[in-house]
């Protein structure tokens, strides 16, 4: 079946990954579309990794379909390989080769190829062209990495955890720098742990646990799901009781009741329930310790539909 | 500090594979030495023609047996043959050190009954100077005590010697084919193990793999750089054995370059295959050293197998430096011309065969 839809990048249809008896990827489907910028969010094995694998030609599926560019990946491997740019989570270059030969040596594999003084001036690497990786700062590292899978000037990059590991700092210059390729008309597909990386970047989100295909939207979707707009983190000396928690009104939700005293608040119907969460708590003399009030974000959705938290 | 080294020694006891080499290498190297008697390096064969049979004849052939650096052999001769004649060419051909002729009329050697007494003749070739001296010595004496003790003549006068000359080597020329072969062999299998095991580590053999880049490019990639490596190592060998260490190369050169080429292929490839099992760049290492060190004592880098115990001198002969340094010595020693090596080629482009098949089964990329 050829694939003439030319909005879609990527089609992933009834995707399976065993790995003996483990399910790596169970009945995942989703559709990329060309020139946004498509998040896979969710903890350590959640699948992303093998996901994009498969998608990059490197794995082949129990069951399912793919199809990049509207071409099928296991039929036309190379095709869609000389097509897409991919950065591997783990893979590191030559340690005796110098930045600017390693983008050479990556680019003869390709029919098409940017020079590499053009790809190190893109990621802001143009004085780093005959150092080696090694000598390069983490930052500096995953730049080249995002460097190296442009080498073909391709229509899709597949970016696995760009930024992990990397400081603040690092992180976003890293995350202007994919900005700016998807403004040249790439189209991006990155997985990360981050919430707020992929509330920053992405134009839609598919949110992975254990497997499964758990949602996939826009992230200010995902949140408006929810139905909820604050998050209240509460600390009072003595525990509260349920008539308490009752008297708070409707409104507000208990989500978590953490260590002792300390309760996770989900707030509705704000900022007028937040008020009379307030009234009622001076009312009824409970001694406040600590009051945080915050908008709803990604982590919170991800609570909502794994149970889990996403990170560690 | 000393946290520092434990916690060393702690990642070294870990890392399995390479510790086990480390430990079983040396053992290794150590029974290989043992197998061979170094002492027996040295001795020649012989043959002795009786063309007189007498008792004098025997008692000299008696003595002749017992010399230990002589190891006496008997000619194998076919109908027709005759048994001076072809122990010359034997001779001739350097497949025989030494041949002592015993004349008619030996036993009666009587100085008062002959004019011209008929003198046993000594005929080996020029290849080994320091020991025909000796030989030449020592069968002198046996011969001289085999006279009548009331008239014993001159040795010059019962003794004499023919020296068959044969192009000069010496056993430096050997040995420097025997180098070759060992550093092409090690460095091929040690240095293709070592990379792939880091490249596949780094995931970087992932990489290659998301690229088109067909594979069989990237061990073609491998395989030339390599050859161009051995064509430099080869050159400077040879340079170094010929200039600096007065080794001669008796053949055309160009050929020894084709040989080592051809070998250099069997050796990646079970560099290729060796990657396969090794988990760490260390390890790869050791296994490189397990499979070329023993190589190079069992196919004759240095000694010759010939004095290996039991069925080793055969086993020898099916492991593929063998025919590699066979045909290197054919041609650099013998003048062969290439085509005369051809069963060593044949060989040798079995063995490229065999393991390229078996690495195109075994290689992992991750």
């Amino acid at each position: 079946m050829v694939d003439t839809d030319v909005d879609q990048a990527v089609r992933v249809e009834g995707l399976v990954k065993l790995f003996g008896s483990l399910t790596a990827v169970d009945d995942v489907s989703f559709d990329v579309k060309r020139g946004e910028i498509f998040g896979i969010l969710g903890p350590n094995g959640a699948g992303k990794t093998t996901t994009l694998e498969i998608i990059e030609g490197l794995l082949k599926p129990t069951q399912g379909t793919v199809s990049v560019l509207g071409l099928n990946v296991f039929k036309e491997p190379n095709k869609v390989k000389a097509r897409i740019g991919v950065q591997l989570q783990s893979s590191a270059y030559h340690d005796y080769l110098k930045l600017s030969e390693i983008l050479t040596l990556l680019g003869s594999f390709y029919p098409r190829r940017v020079s590499p003084t053009e790809l190190l001036e893109r990621v802001g690497l143009a004085d780093k062209a005959k150092s080696r990786v090694k000598e390069l700062s983490g930052g500096q590292q995953q730049s080249f990495t995002v460097a190296a899978s442009l080498v073909n000037d391709p229509e899709l990059v597949i970016l696995d955890e760009p930024t992990t590991g990397l400081d603040p700092q690092a992180r976003r210059n890293l995350w202007s720098l994919i900005q700016e390729i998807n403004q040249r008309g790439v189209t991006v597909i990155m997985t990360t742990h981050y919430m707020e990386e992929a509330e920053a970047l992405c134009q839609r989100l598919a949110i992975m646990d254990h497997g499964r295909l758990v949602s996939v939207d826009s992230p200010r979707n995902l949140i408006n799901q929810l139905d909820a707009t604050y998050r209240v983190k509460l600390v009072v000396a003595n525990p509260l009781t349920d008539a308490q928690v009752a008297s708070f009104n409707g409104g507000v939700e208990v989500i978590q009741a953490a260590e002792g005293n300390a309760y996770l608040l989900r707030m509705h119907n704000s900022p007028k329930a937040l008020a009379t969460m307030l009234e009622e708590i001076n009312r009824s003399e409970i001694s406040l310790e600590h009051l945080e009030v915050t908008p709803v974000t990604l982590e919170d959705v991800f609570l909502e539909l794994t149970g889990n938290e996403l990170q560690d | 500090m000393l946290t520092l080294v434990i916690a060393n020694l702690k990642m070294l006891a870990r890392n399995r594979q390479a510790t086990f080499w480390a430990i079983f290498f040396p053992l290794l190297l150590v029974v290989a030495f043992g197998l061979f008697d170094i002492n027996n390096v040295g001795s020649g064969n012989l043959v002795v023609v009786d063309l007189d049979g007498g008792p004098r004849a025997k008692t000299l052939e008696q003595a002749l047996s017992q010399v230990e650096i002589l190891d006496l052999e008997s000619l194998e001769l076919k109908s027709g043959e005759d048994a001076e004649t072809k122990a010359r060419l034997k001779v001739s051909e350097k497949e025989l050190d030494y041949l002592v002729i015993i004349p008619q009329g030996f036993e009666d050697g009587d100085p008062e009954k002959s004019q011209s007494p008929p003198g046993i003749t000594l005929v080996y070739n020029s290849r080994d100077h320091g020991r025909n001296q000796l030989v030449d010595a020592l069968i002198g004496s046996l011969v001289a005590k085999t006279q009548p003790e009331n008239s014993p003549l001159p040795i010059s006068q019962i003794l004499s010697s023919q020296v068959i000359e044969v192009p000069e080597v010496d056993y430096f020329d050997e040995v420097l084919m025997g180098l070759i072969g060992l550093g092409i062999m090690t460095n091929s299998i040690i240095s293709i193990a070592v990379r792939v095991s880091t490249f596949r580590n780094q995931s970087i053999l992932k990489r290659l793999l998301v690229t088109p880049l067909p594979i069989w490019k990237y061990f073609a990639g491998e395989i030339l750089a390599h050859l161009v490596l051995a064509s430099i190592q080869v050159a400077i060998f040879l340079a170094v054995g010929v200039f600096a260490f007065g080794a001669s190369i008796h053949g055309n050169v160009g050929w020894i370059f084709v040989i080592v080429l051809l070998g250099t292929v069997v050796f990646l490839n079970i560099g290729f295959i060796l990657s396969a099992w090794a988990r760490s760049p260390a390890a790869a290492s050791g296994l490189g050293n397990l499979v070329a060190l023993p190589m190079m004592f069992f196919a004759g880098a240095f000694f010759s197998t010939a004095t290996l115990p039991w069925v080793l001198p055969e086993a020898a002969r099916v492991l593929p430096l063998t025919p590699m340094l066979d045909a290197l010595r054919d041609v650099a020693i013998d003048s062969a011309p290439l085509w005369e090596t051809w069963p060593q080629l044949g060989a040798l482009g079995i063995w490229v065969a065999v393991t390229a098949l078996i690495a195109s089964r075994v290689f992992r990329f991750s």
